[in-house]
């Protein structure tokens, strides 16, 4: 099938009787992956036909094989070819990282174009899982590549998507590891370490586009739909989602120039809203630094950003910079009186900054405290019986009385 | 030891020779005449090459070897080697080569880990040699590296035999592990020197030289070892710029993106090698597989590293036919990166044989993709490329494309109707309007002008759609064009006539800046220099404006003279 890795032995002659090229003289099979364009179409077409231990001759018109241009040195121009062809051993593709069988792909229907859903693309599909002969799952379904966990679809599957074309059609394989693993999954009433089939057909999928495939017009369209999706998974508690959707808009507007006046104050807005939204994502992440960068980015567009300013403050709260808080909360009581939020937040970072006050006056007085202690142990260096953890320390000390004075202290602790 | 010491000095070598017969002094030399080996080298940096001396301490070299723990008299070589810098490098090494060569067959089974370490150590210390690269530098050999290359090759032969001949390696495991220590002196060895030496045959050389000769004995070696050259290059290929691990070399860091570049340049542009590849890839997977390489080589500024990343494009394009390179190509990520690298060098290098070369192979890209390729290409460089030139000529290639649509396939869907019209459009714009700097972007502007003549006289059907965006191409590109025309003319006849003030007043002004070429400071420039370069700008307005004129008019004309409802239709 296509897509399967195919293994021959071959010989090649040129029409006149010169052999160009030989797998047996080589003593190195020949190994290819069927169907991708890999070899020449003479080759995808005649191979694919050919079963286990055959043998057969195919004779190559040059638009089947090199066509016009020849490949230089061996095939000179316009030649035909003449293959004898080996078939050794043909098996799915392995589609695990680790290379270690645990996904294998058949191919039933080969997709079109080279391009293949990755982390983050909506997928459109359909699907039917099996176990021992017995159906346990079947739907369409349309979802986006990296959550499907929470729908009832494996690993294996996901990272298989990722390798399929639009259109392709595809038996995998699974190894418990890349499937429910030992844990099994009750609502499909999947056993334990179950291997497990999918035939899947992938119906379509949306991919980012590469950002010069689109137009400026394009992507604010985009940008506008990718948002609200962003909203949505905000909305549904899924922060990572969100920020996927939100870093789109940035990575497409951020540098685009030539926009028309009012295409320019639609690209700032949604620019400013990615931001700010993605700054909340962060911030709700606990990841305070990318938090802080897009809070910056989006008071660059709008210095006195209510929301910008609110949540710079609780991104300089996360990282500790409560002086920094403090300054950007007093601006949001000055320009915006009724925020009460800002307001309850304010005190409680002065709360803080109280508090932190009084841990660094203690700490600093523990210090001084210890310092002290410490001259005064140096200057004196007559007092040495200590806390008894500091003799465990010192019975590695050198000196030859230490050793029994601390174990002494310890036994005696005992 | 003292006295060896001494007699070495001396240059008294002949004595010494004979000095391992006698009994008591065979003991001594046994356990420590490893600590000769630093004063022999000495001694032999010291005197001519092959002179009488030098061949004494080869001699006693070679006794010592004899008599002495193989392992102590390696490592006593390896640290001289080690320590060779400079001038001294390749004086160091040519001569230690054999020796150690035979230091190492006489290490028995276990003797992988001291090949590999000796290979590395004499590569590292080489890659601190200039590779030479003109062919005079080449035959005057100055730092000897390439006598070296050759001398290593001898060196590693006996140890590529012990690999070739083993019959089952998974059963030895000392030469499994030799197999992988040589291979990688191999792939290090595509790295340097063979990524930055010159491997064109010389028209008038009967022979190879060295540097060539050693590039096929490096490509010889790899297929020894049963190292598959097409699964290296698929795989590696493929993976190569997310540094996967994975690959026929079991997954550690045997070779880098470079020494892959250099085997791919070997194989399709020098032919060496190829006798092991076969001949069944698709001429476009070659392609795609290729780009990686290429844009390994394009990122680098060295003209060898340049001049082979062009080089094994065009090698690589010229086995697909005309039109026939699918779009999907344009899909593998570094194929962006290879059409950005390769308007660098276009634009950018300051060598003018590679900036020809380069653009030459643009053309070959762009013949050698499918109508849709060609379509996803050009929308692709013009917001890549950046440079008036480079546009211009891309607009220049729509245009040709545009031509051979309507002339010869009407169903063409990409360069007529719709698909056409956000191509046409970027291709009739003006990147900031009247503001343009027309001056520099001249060429893109005239090229624009002269697609859109043509579309005029041409497309009296609509074909191209070039009606029905009539009226936003006169928004978006005519009437700023207009404006911008007015302005800078209004510019450069004031510059015109402050100029000619200036040179009617004081002639001792002092110019503003000094403009160097090449390292040499140029003449200011004289108020007559100016006005002509003035002069010279505001024909290019002329021109500009007459064409544009001619195009107007065309417009109006055929407007006119067409009934109602068929230009704005279909």
């Amino acid at each position: 099938m296509i897509g399967d890795k195919v293994s021959v032995h071959y010989t090649g002659w040129l029409l006149d009787g010169t052999k160009f090229d030989s797998s047996r003289d080589r003593k190195d099979k020949f190994t290819f992956d069927l169907g991708k364009g890999q070899v020449i179409k003479a080759w995808d077409i005649a191979v694919a036909t050919m079963k286990v231990g055959e043998v057969c001759r195919i004779i190559c018109k040059p638009e089947y094989a090199y066509g016009a241009s020849g490949s230089p040195p061996k095939i000179p121009p316009n030649a035909v070819l003449v293959f004898e062809v080996e078939l050794f051993d043909f098996q799915g593709e392995d589609l695990s990282t680790d290379e270690d069988g645990g996904i294998i792909r058949r191919i039933r229907v080969k997709g079109e174009g080279y391009s293949k859903p990755n982390e983050g693309s909506v997928v459109e599909l359909w699907f039917q899982g099996s176990h021992d002969g017995h159906v346990f799952d079947e739907r369409d379904l349309r979802f986006e590549v990296g959550e499907g966990e929470g729908l009832g679809i494996p690993p294996g599957v996901e990272t298989a998507l990722q390798q399929m074309e639009k259109g392709e059609e595809a038996v995998l394989y699974l190894k418990p590891k890349y499937g429910f693993n030992s844990a099994g999954y009750e609502p499909f009433h999947v056993p334990p370490n179950a291997e497990l089939q999918y035939e899947i057909k992938l119906k379509s999928f949306e991919k980012a586009k590469e950002s010069w495939e689109m137009n400026s017009e394009e992507k604010l369209e985009q940008g506008a739909l990718v948002k609200e999706r962003g909203t949505e998974y905000f909305k549904a508690g899924r922060y990572r989602q969100a920020v996927i959707q939100y870093k789109k808009i940035i990575q497409w507007l951020e540098h685009e120039s030539g926009l028309a006046e009012e295409e320019t104050a639609k690209s700032k807005c949604l620019l400013l809203a990615a931001s700010l939204n993605l700054a909340a994502c962060y911030l709700k992440l606990g990841e305070h630094r990318p938090a802080l960068d897009n809070c910056h980015k989006a008071l660059e567009f709008d210095t006195n950003n209510e929301k910008g300013l609110f949540r710079r403050a609780e991104a300089y709260m996360g990282v500790n910079e409560l002086e920094l808080a403090k300054d950007d909360l007093m601006k949001v009581i000055n320009l915006y009186p009724g925020n009460k939020a800002a307001r309850a937040q304010l005190t409680q970072c002065q709360q803080r900054i109280r508090d932190q006050h009084q841990r660094e006056k203690k700490i600093y007085a523990n210090m001084f405290q210890r310092l002290a202690e410490k001259e005064e142990k140096e200057s004196t260096k007559v007092a040495k019986e200590q806390l008894p953890s500091d003799d465990v320390e010192m019975s590695e000390e050198p000196e030859g009385r230490q050793p029994s004075d601390a174990s002494r202290t310890v036994t005696g602790e005992m | 030891m003292c006295f060896k010491h001494r007699t070495l000095g001396q240059g008294g070598v002949i004595g010494l020779h004979s000095g391992p017969h006698n009994q008591t002094d065979g003991i001594l030399i046994r356990n420590v005449g490893w600590n000769l080996i630093g004063p022999i080298a000495k001694c032999m940096q010291s005197c001519a090459v092959g002179s009488e001396k030098e061949r004494g301490c080869l001699q006693l070299l070679n006794a010592l070897i004899e008599s002495c723990n193989p392992k102590e008299i390696l490592l006593g070589i390896l640290e001289q080697i080690d320590e060779a810098a400079g001038d001294h490098i390749s004086r160091i090494i040519l001569p230690f080569l054999q020796p150690l060569q035979i230091v190492l067959l006489k290490l028995g089974n276990k003797k992988s880990y001291s090949v590999g370490l000796s290979l590395s150590t004499i590569h590292s210390r080489l890659s601190n040699l200039p590779v030479p690269y003109t062919a005079q530098q080449m035959q005057e050999d100055k730092y000897s590296l390439c006598q070296c290359c050759l001398a290593l090759v001898q060196f590693a032969q006996p140890f590529i035999d012990i690999v070739s001949q083993s019959i089952d390696l998974s059963k030895e495991a000392d030469t499994e592990e030799m197999r992988k220590e040589l291979l990688t002196f191999c792939f290090s060895c595509l790295k340097y020197p063979l990524l930055n030496a010159p491997l064109n045959t010389l028209p008038e050389d009967e022979g190879d030289h060295p540097l060539r000769v050693f590039a096929k004995q490096i490509m010889g070696f790899l297929v020894s070892l049963g190292e598959s050259l097409p699964r290296t290059f698929v795989q590696r290929g493929h993976s190569a710029p997310t540094n996967d691990t994975e690959g026929s070399i079991s997954g550690n860091e045997v070779c880098s993106v470079e020494s892959l570049a250099c085997l791919s340049y070997l194989l399709f542009v020098q032919h060496i090698g190829i006798d092991s590849f076969p001949f069944v890839f698709g001429p476009s997977f070659l392609v795609k597989s290729n780009m990686g390489h290429v844009a390994v080589l394009l990122k680098r500024t060295e003209e060898s590293l340049l001049s082979k990343g062009l080089d094994l494009l065009e090698h690589s394009l010229l086995r697909v036919d005309n039109g026939s390179l699918p779009e999907d190509v344009l899909e593998v990520l570094t194929a962006n990166q290879v059409l950005q690298d390769l308007v660098k060098v276009m634009t950018l290098c300051p060598i003018e044989h590679l900036r020809k070369k380069s653009l030459a192979t643009l053309q070959l890209v762009i013949d050698k993709f499918c109508v849709e390729g060609k379509y996803k290409l050009f929308r692709c460089l013009l917001k890549i490329s950046s440079h008036a030139g480079v546009e211009g000529y891309i607009i220049h290639n729509i245009k040709n494309q545009i031509d051979a649509a309507l002339k010869t396939n009407p169903q063409n869907k990409w360069f007529l109707g719709t698909r056409l019209t956000p191509l046409l459009l970027s291709a009739l714009s003006l990147s900031e309007g009247a503001e343009t700097d027309l001056l520099q972007m001249s060429d893109r502007i005239m090229a624009s002008l002269n697609l859109l003549r043509y579309l005029v006289i041409k497309d009296d059907d609509n074909e191209t759609g070039v009606w029905s965006e009539l009226a936003k191409i006169e928004q978006d590109f005519l009437k700023p064009l207009h404006t911008g025309l007015n302005m800078s003319r209004a510019h450069y006849d004031a510059e015109i006539r402050s100029t000619h003030e200036k040179k009617r007043g004081s002639h001792s002004g002092k110019p503003l800046c000094t403009v160097t070429a090449g390292g040499n400071k140029l003449p200011d420039m004289t108020p007559e220099m100016q006005l002509q370069v003035l002069q010279s700008a505001l024909f290019t307005f002329d021109l500009m404006e007459s064409v544009l004129a001619r195009v107007e008019e065309l417009i109006e004309v055929k407007l006119k003279s067409a009934p109602e409802g068929k230009i704005g239709s279909s």
